[in-house]
């Protein structure tokens, strides 16, 4: 009897609760909207007098030199001072980390509160995906209001990428340098060995040989006569050796369209070759950070190997490492892949001319002060100052150049130490046309390695071919995308790692799967927007 | 109610209550923050599983977005990966229970016979530490280990003079690799339960087992095992209820693209198409897949425990 009515009392004991409960949640929801609805109306109405805050995304590489942060620094400052202060702006930075660009910016666009005013992204699908949902803001009227140092900046050729359907809803950024990845190779074994650099496929692969038949190195087990990564730099500059561009210098730009080309087989078949024999790095598959290639190149395992055209050379990067490591070692860039299906030539990635789409959710109450800010980095002396600091004490003007000056203290250094991610409207330093930029760009890097990066920049623009623009947006691309890139690492460590009598097989049956799942829509839609661009 | 109302007359009724909540209201005060838990984070997240009847645009909002009906359904059944998915998750949590849910058990056992008592409690906390470090850092240290190149134990191999043992990159070591570090991470801290319920057993069971000359393996045999028997076969219950949830952090971390066949489970395909991809429609059909069979094994399991032990946890 008591049980039950002390059931009874527990059940209208948990009632009461649950309505206060509910009823306060409520009253919450309410408070905060009106809150956040009588913020935007009193800005709006306001206008410029009033001081508003901007909210700028950045990435985040969690590499902030004490004492500054990544929403607290030289360049923050820099930029409020600049900026903010004269036109009565709060200007703040929202963080995003660099891996999670993408899955965290998905969470930030579903907050209308939370998301910043500033928004960027580099895949192309998911730019269009926001635009096509509703989600940006038409940025056209406001550039020619407030953004006309900014259109004449980037130029109608980089605009372009930012529009869909005559609308403009991306400002893309413009990329300084199109070259992408250089290869290179241990000078000192082929001395050893006395052989010559290798200027085919071919060559390369009896070069490989031997340098693990002869181990020049003399490293056993440890000797890795290729070093291979599950990363763009590695296999992208592998498989561009064998595919053929679909339009003359230029082919599908998307990397999961690479199995769509023909050639492809080719490039997975030398793969496999290569691993079977014991000539390339054993758990490739597992770095797609590119973390261990990086160690075992610095320990002097590794005789050839590509990367991106500039990795190597930072102040106590790889190669620095490397000279300190292994005395006597000694690196050539070479450019040893040819294409047998164009001609033999040293067919290789390029990037377009575009940087990243900056965009402005449609909820961002502060689209003109967001259009001002990129106009304002491109006035003047900003994009110099925010790559490379303060005139005088980071670096010197030489023919328009900004070269960095050696005795500036490290402290001096570390003010620009994320500048590249605070310049979002200049992919790398763009103050001019591509041999400026180049120039500017070797300028900022420790003097040793200068000479060896300027060849690798020639050898980045040897035979590029680039990506094409169609006029809108691939549907597939946005639909199957991820899945499709997902997959193209799965086809490429498949068939890489098959016994060789088994790649056929293993070979037609993840290519099988990756055109159910998406590919040949995909090809299929970029085949007819190809027809449409003739 | 009925008869508890019939019983009592009304006035008693209510005076008693009152002066009921007077005496126990503390103990309602604190009953209230598990179920304002419950409220906030298992019941208003429920409010979204409408996604998954919607096309839902991003911008719009839920209550913005279209009805679809079961259009989302059926997109995912036709997904190929759909099933690869959903048949890793039933294999990995299956291997999983025959390896690593006997583990605890006879780890409890041998704890229960250590008599040196530093030792015991020393051995202990060694066991309870894999469960306090995060996957990550785990995976972290799977990877330097294991590493068929440069790992440790495949250079110890290779300096033995075997053949290096890919136990990330081959589909069977890797669910090897998978299994272990489970065991590894979970078993210390799964004995806890085990050895709660032995320290109820009754001393003078064993003394008059000695005094009957039973071995130590017939006494773990007769009288410690027999002991644990209602504890083994409740967490059993519980963990085959789970054969379909499975946790994101193991399989997303210790997997990898080469094994990408066996490691990847419905809720790292969740993360993929939700998160990564954007298509949340998709991802919240699967995921009120996952909770509509978990419920439909937990019901099915709580009956079979209801039928074969007279005791069911609902």
């Amino acid at each position: 009897m008591t049980g039950q009515t002390r059931r009874g009392v527990m059940k209208k004991a948990a009632g009461t609760v649950l309505s206060i409960m509910l009823g306060a949640s409520l009253l919450a929801g309410c408070g905060s909207g009106d809150k956040e609805q009588s913020a935007g109306a009193s800005g709006e109405a306001g206008g410029s007098k009033e001081r508003v805050t901007l909210k700028v995304e950045v990435f985040d590489r969690g590499n902030s030199p004490s004492p500054h942060t990544i929403t607290n620094n030289w360049l923050t400052q820099y930029v409020q001072k600049e900026f903010g202060d004269p036109n009565n702006i709060d200007v703040q930075y929202v963080p995003v980390q660099r891996s999670e660009e993408t899955t965290k910016l998905n969470v930030l666009m579903a907050s209308a509160s939370d998301v910043p005013d500033i928004v960027f992204v580099y895949d192309s699908s998911v730019f269009f995906r926001y635009a096509q949902q509703g989600g940006l803001t038409d940025v056209g009227e406001l550039l020619n209001q407030y953004g006309t140092n900014l259109k004449s900046y980037l130029g109608d050729d980089t605009l372009k990428f930012g529009q869909l359907e005559g609308k403009q809803f991306a400002i893309p950024g413009k990329r300084a340098i199109t070259g992408r990845y250089a290869s290179y190779i241990r000078q000192d074994w082929l001395d050893k060995l006395g052989m010559k650099a290798p200027t085919t496929t071919d060559e390369l692969y009896e070069t490989l040989k031997a340098f693990k038949e002869k181990d020049p190195g003399g490293l056993g087990d440890k000797n890795i006569p290729m070093g291979m990564a599950l990363a763009p730099a590695q296999y992208e500059t592998l498989i561009y050796s064998f595919i053929k561009p679909v339009k003359g210098d230029l082919t599908y730009s998307q990397r999961y369209e690479l199995p769509l080309h023909e050639g492809f087989k080719d490039a997975m078949q030398f793969m496999n070759k290569l691993y079977n024999e014991g000539l390339m790095s054993k758990d490739f598959s597992l770095d797609e950070e590119k973390e261990q290639l990086g160690k075992d190149i610095q320990n002097g395992n590794v005789g050839f190997w590509s990367e991106d055209v500039d990795n190597l050379f930072y102040a106590d990067g790889t190669l620095d490492n490397l000279t300190a490591n292994v005395p006597g070692s000694k690196v050539t860039p070479i450019d040893a892949y040819s294409n047998p299906n164009e001609g033999g030539k040293h067919i290789k990635s390029r990037y377009g001319s575009n940087g990243m789409y900056i965009m402005i959710p449609k909820s961002s109450k502060r689209a003109a002060e967001a259009v001002k800010y990129l106009d304002w980095m491109s006035t003047g002396n900003n994009i110099i100052n925010i790559y490379n600091g303060v005139e005088g004490e980071n670096y010197e003007m030489k023919d328009g150049i900004p070269v960095l000056k050696d005795d500036a203290t490290q402290e001096m250094k570390d003010r620009v130490y994320n500048g590249g991610d605070m310049a979002i409207i200049s992919n790398g330093k763009a103050i001019g046309d591509q041999a400026k930029n180049e120039a500017a760009w070797i300028a900022g890097f420790p003097a040793n390695n200068q000479e060896m990066l300027r060849k690798s920049i020639d050898l980045a623009n040897t035979d590029t071919v680039g990506p094409i623009v169609f006029n809108g947006p691939i549907e597939a691309e946005a639909k199957y995308g991820t899945a499709l890139n997902d997959k193209l690492k799965v086809i490429m460590v498949q068939s890489t790692m098959a016994k060789p009598d088994q790649f056929e097989a293993v070979y037609d049956r993840e290519m099988q799967d990756f055109m159910n799942i998406g590919g040949s829509e995909l090809k299929k839609e970029l085949e007819a927007a190809l027809q449409t661009l003739n | 109610m009925t008869k508890a109302t019939t019983y009592l007359n009304e006035t008693s009724g209510s005076k008693r209550r009152s002066s009921y909540i007077k005496r126990y209201w503390q103990l309602y005060a604190l009953l209230s923050l598990p179920i304002i838990y419950f409220l906030i984070f298992r019941y208003g997240p429920m409010y979204g599983v409408q996604i998954a009847f919607k096309d839902f645009n991003l911008f719009q909002g839920i209550n913005g977005s279209e009805w679809i009906g079961l259009d989302a359904f059926r997109e995912v059944f036709a997904m190929n990966d759909f099933y690869i998915t959903l048949r890793n998750t039933f294999m990995l949590n299956f291997l999983d229970l025959i390896v690593s849910f006997p583990a605890p058990i006879i780890l409890a056992i041998m704890l229960y016979e250590i008599r040196s008592g530093w030792f015991k409690k020393f051995s202990q906390t060694i066991l309870y530490i894999p469960h306090f470090i995060s996957w990550v850092i785990i995976g972290g240290i799977v990877y330097q280990l294991f590493g068929t190149q440069s790992g440790m134990v495949n250079e110890v191999l290779r300096s033995l003079g075997f053949e290096a043992i890919p136990f990330l990159t081959d589909k069977s070591s890797w669910l090897i690799t998978y299994l272990f570090t489970g065991v590894w991470q979970s078993a210390g801290w799964g004995t806890i339960l085990y050895l709660a319920a032995l320290t109820g057993v009754n001393k003078e069971l064993f003394e008059a087992a000695d005094v009957d000359g039973a071995t130590r393996l017939k006494k773990i045999w007769h009288i410690t095992l027999p002991s644990i028997k209602p504890t083994i076969i409740t967490l059993l219950i519980l963990n085959l209820g789970k054969m379909v949830s499975i946790g994101f952090d193991r399989p997303y971390i210790i997997g990898n693209t080469a094994v990408r066949e066996y490691s990847d489970v419905l809720s790292t395909f969740v993360y993929r198409i939700g998160l990564e991809a954007g298509q949340y429609t998709l991802a919240t059909v699967v995921g009120l897949f996952q909770a509509i069979v978990g419920l439909v094994f937990i019901v099915g399991s709580n009956y079979i425990s209801k039928k074969v032990t007279g005791d069911g946890i609902l």
